[in-house]
């Protein structure tokens, strides 16, 4: 899971590294806070999507008047901004930006602190235009960043003097949030070297393990994560769900195989409505994902599967009876394989459905229905 | 010969007693693998199948010379599990749980590789030559999917493994060792690391492997054959090519951001080293008679 800004940056206080000053608010509050503001202040929308100064979520406002339209702006664009961190622009000057970030590199097993001179850009644009200027620092797991590595890509940064002996303490600190947060990236871009010589986290990124969520629950993903109700909703059940705006309805199992299903879709020019995976624990829940895929204005229901563990007659006993209780007026088309998978086939006839045995067919089929399809008729 | 397991394989069950880890002991049993153990703390003196059970692996050791070792138990508990199978000398381990902690997986494979073991996992069905011998979950018993032949297998996948592996055998062919490296984001045995067993085994003619949008494991398999150390044909599966940039879609290794990680990326770099790169399951046996003539 992925934080705010405001969250990450509370944290990196917490940890001893310098943020600016900065108010948070409501954007349908912002006559409370207006007096408050330093003008002229910079407006940062407080939404979880990268790339938000090219998204135009990231404006400038020379006094309360112009703030005051913007935040309006950005409250009724269709990113709905809900929360706006104001930063005063005036409060330093900064001389230089960098780039530092903490990830893993899983081929190396290690840690890996990354650097560059040049911030302010992506790290993916960085690594374009300038890779000679990255650069990397392998860490231990099992000893952690020592001081001498922080020290080091100080200067290899270019930085000296007091500087330097700033960021290196920045660096450390950084490893330490992503060290305590479980995290899988932690983020500085841009790190700020002021006129003065200070060290000051211009952004914050952090996105912590979603297996450790237990272990830092003032961080559970809440509605404002998901991109749609229904993605929240079933998040909510354990169910993986992805909303898009066609008319199949995807409910397949295994991660790898519903994946391909939506490739296929793809190529018979048929249009996915949402991708939705009942395999693994969620095997027994045919009825649930039938509900919720049963929520989209979808045509057709494409079921695929080829489990293991997720029995075929289990899962085809549930769809049966998901049927049964739910009475769907769209058609299903079947494709459930694996183990036991001629009782599917018994299941699945005994309903008065069409067992079909093969990937293409089954999605040439639901393709078909839908009435998008180039392939050929099923 | 086989890669990783063969009839011969002797096999430690940690977690045995457990629902899934008795199961599937049977069933390993069933295919012919040699298991002589398992353990499961406080479950000393009880049997599973036949199979003895220790508090330890250190007890069963005293017993039992095992090469290898199976993990059953849940993820939160993994990381203890294959430190307790290194410490008692077994060099293969597989561990099937999904949701171990990414800086766990790091930990599990810097001790792998430190230590000279081939872990396999997490996130995966496991390991089988099939007619032989497995460590893991899959369902051998459906002849269309893991017919014995002359294909070794990588994936990252569980079910997509079953559809890619009944299209290899519709197309004439069979799987001579299947090797599930998992779909984590730190697996920690990756693709490029088993090519060299698949080139020394004299029963594989080809591989297949099967991958995904997310991470470098598919480039690094092309770098490898670039450099001229895997020579036999190798044909790869990709999923999420469709596959919207930034939403989650797939495996937990599987998220494309900025451009990197994409499907379309993995093909390229494979098909520049004269890899053949599937756009349906289908394809792949096709793209294996044509490349094994």
């Amino acid at each position: 899971m992925k934080l705010y800004e405001y969250q990450a940056k509370e944290l990196f206080k917490e940890y001893g590294i310098p943020i600016p000053r900065g108010i948070l608010f409501d954007a349908d509050s912002f006559d409370e806070v207006a007096e408050t503001l330093d003008y002229p202040v910079i407006l940062k929308s407080q939404v979880l999507m990268g790339g938000r100064g090219k998204a135009g979520l990231i404006r400038f406002a020379e006094n309360k008047e112009e703030a005051g339209k913007l935040v309006e702006e950005l409250r009724s664009s269709s990113y709905r901004v809900e929360r706006i961190l104001a930063i005063g622009k005036n409060e330093f000057e900064v001389a230089s930006e960098l780039y530092l970030s903490v990830t893993w590199d899983p081929a190396a097993a290690t840690a890996l602190v990354i650097a560059c001179a040049e911030g302010g850009v992506e790290i993916e644009e960085l690594a374009k235009t300038a890779p000679e200027k990255i650069i990397r620092e392998a860490v231990d797991v099992d000893r952690g960043l020592l001081p001498f590595q922080a020290s080091h890509l100080a200067y290899e940064l270019g930085l000296e003097g007091a500087t330097a002996k700033a960021a290196a303490k920045v660096i450390l600190n950084l490893y330490r949030v992503f060290d305590a947060y479980d995290a899988e990236l932690a983020e500085i871009n841009p790190l700020f070297i002021t006129k003065t010589g200070e060290v000051i986290a211009g952004d914050g990124k952090l996105m912590i393990d979603d297996t450790t969520i237990a272990k830092h629950p003032g961080y559970a993903p809440g509605r404002d994560y998901y991109d749609s109700d229904a993605e929240y909703e079933a998040a909510q059940d354990g169910i993986p769900y992805l909303q898009f705006d066609g008319d199949i309805s995807l409910m397949c199992a295994g991660a790898g195989l519903t994946t391909t299903v939506y490739d296929l879709i793809n190529d018979e020019g048929g249009k996915v409505a949402n991708y939705l995976e009942f395999g693994g624990p969620n095997y027994r829940r045919a009825q649930r994902a039938m509900e919720l895929c049963l929520k989209n204005e979808s045509k057709v229901i494409l079921v695929v599967t080829f489990g293991t563990i997720a029995r075929a007659d289990v899962m085809a006993q549930g769809l049966v009876d998901a049927i049964r209780e739910l009475k769907p007026e769209i058609p299903i088309v079947t494709c459930i394989r694996g183990t036991n998978e001629e009782e599917a086939v018994e299941i699945l006839k005994s309903a008065g459905l069409e067992p079909i045995f093969d990937t293409e067919e089954a999605v040439r089929k639901a393709v078909a229905i839908a009435g998008a399809g180039k392939g050929e008729q099923a | 010969m086989s890669i990783y397991i063969d009839e011969n394989t002797t096999v430690l069950i940690q977690g045995i007693t457990g629902k899934e880890g008795s199961y599937w002991t049977e069933h390993m049993m069933g295919l012919g693998t040699k298991v002589l153990a398992g353990v499961t703390p406080g479950k000393e003196g009880q049997e599973v199948h036949g199979v003895p059970v220790y508090h330890s692996v250190r007890r069963a050791s005293v017993h039992h010379k095992a090469d290898a070792s199976m993990i059953f138990v849940p993820p939160r508990f993994t990381r203890d599990a294959v430190f307790e199978a290194l410490d008692s000398g077994i060099r293969k381990i597989v561990m099937i749980a999904e949701g171990i902690p990414v800086k766990e997986c790091i930990q599990i494979r810097k001790a792998a590789l430190s230590e000279g073991a081939v872990v396999v996992g997490g996130n995966t069905s496991g390991v089988i030559s099939p007619g032989k011998a497995m460590m893991g979950v899959f369902p051998y018993w459906i002849d269309r999917v893991y017919k014995p032949g002359r294909i070794g297998v990588m994936t990252r996948s569980g079910s997509l493994t079953n559809e890619v592996t009944s299209m290899v055998v519709e197309a004439g062919f069979g799987v001579s060792s299947l090797i599930g490296v998992g779909g984590d984001a730190v697996p920690a045995t990756r693709f490029a690391e088993m090519l060299p067993a698949f080139q020394a085994d004299p029963e594989t003619d080809a591989v297949v492997i099967i991958g995904e949008l997310g991470g470098s494991m598919e480039e690094e398999v092309a770098e490898y054959i670039r450099a001229g150390r895997f020579t036999k044909p190798l044909v790869a599966f990709l999923g999420g090519r469709t596959a919207p940039e930034g939403k989650k879609m797939g495996h937990a290794g599987a998220i494309v951001s900025g451009g990197s990680g994409s499907v379309r990326d993995k093909k390229k770099a494979l098909e520049a080293v004269g890899a053949r790169v599937a756009d349906r399951p289908r394809q792949v046996g096709e793209l294996l008679r044509e490349a094994l003539g």
